[in-house]
């Protein structure tokens, strides 16, 4: 994984502290003596949150740290790790692929299909990569689960009920914002399950029908949508489900999680990579002590060996345009009540050719 | 309590649990089917009555186990002769056949009762019981599954017969959710294979999305699967104060390694101390005997149907489809 010591090392711009998962980038990334990082958090001060932005955020992990992107873009980066608010992903991709760095954005790619594909655009334009952070893919338990499917051992598939519940993000004020964020549960969680369906059917979705509520949390004045159902049918008539909500209590040991239940004609499988812990109690209440793979480790290795050697398999921006398409169309659906079938020129149907290909990887 | 004297009709696989239920209960059981009768009556020392008239006639409480589409017929024969009725789910095949039968019913004065026994499994009955104290606090996100191997008989894959997977089998959850969130308002579903040509497909899944009046959103699928698939059954609730969640796999009360394959069965591993389908029919018959309400109405078993009918709906229209409950207004001459 590490170089020698007398290698170049990878430069890495790290962008944004809005997004609490650059805690634990920062914290993989300076175990590493192949990376030089470089830190950029200018609308930090802004932020209304308590937690530490901007240069004490960066002093904690003890990176350098600059106060503006162009800054730290002008440094020529070869990799740009974007951790802003999601209304704010496709100024960052278009500045980042302006100097020619490959990308790691936070998902969701943008709040808007527009946005989503402007920003595979303009890394299209550029020629750069443009991975999308959905770190589930790297887990092995969902790995173990496509390689099940692939070889057949489920039949034919027939449907899909995923979940990614959790508790309502409070840490940073702008993930319930509806400008800043989005949207809601339906923003934060569709596309993590989304995207592992995109990639383990192959197939582009049909039609999407989705309902919210705002039962949950309601007494904390939360203006977007904190419960959320998202019925999709695939090209050839898969069905699947996604309960997306902020369901897990506050009281709960740990933040929630993710699971696939995959049936097919010939048996189910169902994967729950986040369930692997260690149960107990204390004097506070049940204690949950999480092991396991790390995915934000393995994702980032994987950006980092994508950047080193341009292999680009496995996570492209256009999978992350397709889950922000899923998304406005399930926002879509909530408004009108009715399913929203996907408009064909929005609808990226992987060719056969593309398919087969994937197969030999 | 009297001795109980039951006119089963049918002698499927639902019989199979129902007879040790009445026998326990000290009742005394005829039975009549077209087919199977005899095979049944052997194996629990039943009676037999060669036709539906004999057996009317020597029976006090009718519980009707026969396919679906024939319940409204055999219930409107049982209400003519006066008796009182437990049905199997669904209560009938069609909304308009149950509304009939619950009209009928009511203007003959006798009881009926649906066989809805998801209310009766000790842990949907916990779940409820947590729900009504509040200890949830308002339900927002309701999950449930139900799957298994299918049913072996034919006519649960003909349409006109079951009403499909969502009447025969998500029907139970379809009930379930109103119990635990109330009236609905919206019914999505959809399923793959389609039901092509009145045929559903022998590995089949179904998911229902509910929208009930209070806002809360229910999700219900199903699965008739291989028959190597063990039944299994799920649910995850999540209200404003707190979540419930169950799984049958991980009901770990009995874990075996006996080097043996599983058997798949149909009808669930009940997980209570008491057969659900006991609670039930003493349930019933204590009703039928001058006692309590039972918790589940033959009203409720109308709506369930309903809701399934609007799921139908949905698959074939590809549309979400606004629901009401059907309304059936007490019968002017009920006497009782």
């Amino acid at each position: 994984m590490t170089g020698p010591t007398t290698a170049p090392r990878l430069k890495v711009a790290l962008l944004s502290f809005a997004h609490t998962h650059a805690h634990s980038y920062l914290r993989h990334l300076c175990a590493r003596d192949d990376v030089e990082l470089l830190t950029a958090d200018p609308e930090g001060a802004a932020a209304s949150d308590a937690g530490p932005r901007g240069a004490e955020f960066a002093a904690d992990y003890g990176v350098r740290y600059v106060d503006s992107y162009e800054e730290a873009l002008a440094w020529q980066p070869q990799a740009v790790i974007i951790c802003a608010e999601n209304s704010r992903h496709l100024e960052l991709v278009r500045k980042a692929a302006a100097v020619g760095a490959d990308i790691l954005c936070e998902k969701p790619l943008a709040t808007s299909a527009i946005d989503a594909k402007s920003a595979v655009d303009a890394s299209d334009a550029a020629a750069v990569q443009l991975m999308i952070a959905f770190p589930v893919r790297f887990s092995p338990a969902y790995r173990e689960l496509k390689e099940r499917v692939r070889a057949g051992q489920l039949g034919d598939v027939l449907s899909v009920v995923g979940t990614n519940n959790g508790w309502m993000p409070t840490d940073r004020s702008w993930f319930t914002d509806p400008e800043l964020a989005g949207g809601g549960a339906l923003v934060d969680h569709v596309v993590h399950c989304a995207d592992l369906l995109d990639d383990l059917l192959g197939l582009p979705v049909l039609s999407v029908r989705a309902v919210t509520n705002r039962i949950l949390h309601a007494d904390t004045g939360v203006r977007v949508e904190t419960g959320g159902m998202v019925n999709l049918t695939y090209d050839g008539g898969i069905i699947a489900t996604i309960d997306c909500s902020w369901s897990q209590p506050a009281s709960a040991p740990t933040w929630g999680g993710l699971t696939l239940q995959v049936t097919g004609t010939k048996g189910s499988i169902k994967i729950d990579p986040f369930a692997s812990h260690v149960g107990g109690y204390d004097s506070r209440g049940a204690l949950w002590l999480p092991f396991g793979a790390d995915l934000d480790a393995l994702m980032l290795e994987r950006f980092l060996d994508m950047v080193q050697t341009g292999d680009m398999t496995g996570a492209d921006g256009r999978g992350g345009l397709r889950t922000v398409q899923i998304v406005n169309a399930a926002q879509e659906s909530a408004r009108t009540g009715q399913p929203v079938r996907l408009r064909s020129e929005e609808r990226t149907v992987r060719t056969l050719r593309e398919q087969a290909q994937e197969q030999v990887h | 309590m009297t001795e109980l004297k039951v006119g089963l009709v049918g002698s499927g696989g639902i019989t199979g649990v129902h007879v040790p239920a009445w026998l326990a209960l000290g009742a005394k059981v005829t039975v009549y089917s077209l087919e199977g009768a005899e095979e049944l009556a052997g194996r629990y020392g039943l009676k037999v009555a060669p036709t539906l008239e004999e057996l009317l006639e020597c029976a006090d409480i009718v519980d009707i186990c026969t396919p679906t589409a024939s319940h409204s017929d055999i219930s409107l024969a049982a209400i003519r002769a006066g008796k009182d009725i437990i049905c199997e789910k669904p209560v009938a095949r069609t909304v308009a056949e149950g509304t009939a039968v619950l009209r009928a019913a009511r203007a003959a004065g006798v009881q009926i009762y649906p066989g809805h026994v998801v209310r009766f499994f000790p842990e949907y009955a916990a779940a409820k019981a947590a729900i009504d104290a509040g200890r949830l606090g308002i339900p927002a996100i309701l999950r449930f599954s139900r799957g298994g191997a299918g049913p072996l008989r034919d006519w649960f894959y003909d349409q006109e017969q079951s009403g499909g997977l969502i009447m025969d089998q998500m029907i139970h959850d379809l009930d379930q959710a109103r119990w635990l969130a109330g009236e609905v308002t919206q019914v999505y579903a959809i399923q793959h294979p389609a039901t092509a040509a009145g045929k559903t497909p022998r590995t089949v899944s179904a998911h229902v999305t509910l929208t009930h009046h209070s806002g809360a959103i229910s999700h219900i699928q199903g699965v008739w699967g291989p028959a190597t698939m063990e039944f299994r059954t799920s649910f995850d609730l999540a209200g404003d104060a707190g979540s419930l969640h169950f799984d049958s796999a991980a009901d770990a009360s009995v874990v075996s390694n006996l080097g043996q394959h599983n058997e798949a069965s149909y009808l669930p591993a009940a997980t209570g101390a008491e057969s659900p389908y006991l609670t039930q029919i003493r349930e019933f018959a204590a009703a039928i005997s001058g006692g309590p309400a039972p918790r589940v109405s033959f009203d409720d078993g109308l709506v369930a149907l309903a809701l399934a009918e609007a799921a139908n709906e949905s698959l074939r229209s590809g549309q979400a489809v606004p629901f009401a409950a059907p309304q059936v207004a007490a019968a002017q001459s009920s006497t009782r």
